[in-house]
């Protein structure tokens, strides 16, 4: 009894290491996760130079690789001019293009093979997520208040006085579960590949890592979609 | 038994019971709606591109409970807190 229970512990503690943060103490009492530091310095520099190649030479009827991004921007104008309108989408449309692509190849880029280099996702780390979340939820009042003055806070009692407590719930939980939503698809997804890699053949993987990839599309339009929503007290009045 | 045994089992059972609600709480939520969206959409073809869109957005927010199930249930049975 005492052996396996030795054993379980020692496994446990052997599996404690499923996902290596490589977290880093820079500065006393400030500790810095180097594994998605790097990964995340990683899609920035994949993202500038997907958009600065597919900007060279702009031509008018786009081909090859700036048609291809222009596919990505016009899917989020579609989205945007829809519940934004022409005036937000000339405002901030830009920022939900990047979040959305960020995003994107965030998810996806955690699914490229083991070799040499360890591949994760920023977003499998709950401070990236919370990051995003909490850039989107402030911004609405700094954008907010750049748009509309300080009238914009009568959003607040909106409809009637007593929708206050919930328009306060509603701002604090929307950040909360958008962050828990992407970081807990993504991380679930990591582990779960991690595992069938040490019990499967190599072909078996290969099917999670194929409905993780729509996965990561989902959650990225999904997060969008919702950072979207919640800009829209800013343009609504009109 | 040692104490790490029966941290364990008791572990286990939560992640079964876990798994159990999550799984049927995903289900049937994503059934409900997918069935409804495919209704509509076969009601009103020409609006189908934004029928799917609404749909998947909402089977993401449906989906998120269950996905945080998950996440604490793999946090128990690989990286469990409680065991010494």
């Amino acid at each position: 009894m005492g052996n396996e229970a030795a054993a379980a512990a020692a496994e446990a503690e052997h599996a404690k290491e499923l996902i290596h943060y490589l977290a880093r103490e820079i500065a006393p009492g400030i500790t810095v996760h180097m594994q998605t530091m790097y990964m995340t310095w990683i899609v920035m520099i994949i993202l500038i130079l997907l958009f600065v190649f597919a900007s060279k030479n702009a031509k008018l009827i786009p081909s090859g690789l700036q048609n291809g991004m222009e596919f990505f921007v016009e899917f989020i104008e579609g989205l945007v001019k829809g519940s934004l309108g022409e005036k937000g989408w000339k405002a901030i449309g830009s920022f939900f293009v990047s979040t959305f692509m960020f995003i994107l190849i965030s998810n996806e880029l955690g699914m490229l093979p083991q070799v040499g280099v360890h591949w994760t996702s920023p977003t499998n780390d709950i401070n990236t997520c919370f990051a995003l979340s909490l850039t989107v939820a402030i911004g609405v009042y700094f954008v907010g208040v750049a748009t509309n003055g300080l009238g914009f806070f009568k959003h607040f009692v909106s409809p009637s006085p007593a929708f206050l407590p919930l328009h306060l719930l509603d701002e604090l939980t929307k950040p909360l579960t958008m962050a828990l939503r992407l970081f807990g698809n993504i991380l679930a997804g990591e582990i779960l590949l991690i595992i069938l890699y040490q019990l499967a053949p190599w072909i078996v993987p290969e099917f999670w890592v194929m409905f993780s990839l729509f996965i990561g599309f989902l959650q990225a339009f999904i997060f969008t979609m919702l950072s979207i929503c919640s800009y829209e007290k800013i343009y609504a009045h009109h | 038994m040692t104490e790490n045994a029966i941290i364990i089992t008791a572990c286990m059972f939560a992640v079964a019971i876990i798994c159990f609600g999550a799984a049927i709480g995903a289900a049937w939520g994503n059934g409900n709606l997918t069935g409804k969206g495919l209704e509509s959409m076969a009601r009103q073809p020409e609006e189908s591109g934004k029928l799917f869109t609404n749909m998947l957005v909402s089977v993401g927010l449906v989906e998120s409970m269950p996905i945080l199930c998950y996440v604490i249930a793999v946090v128990l049975v690989f990286a469990n807190p409680f065991i010494k």
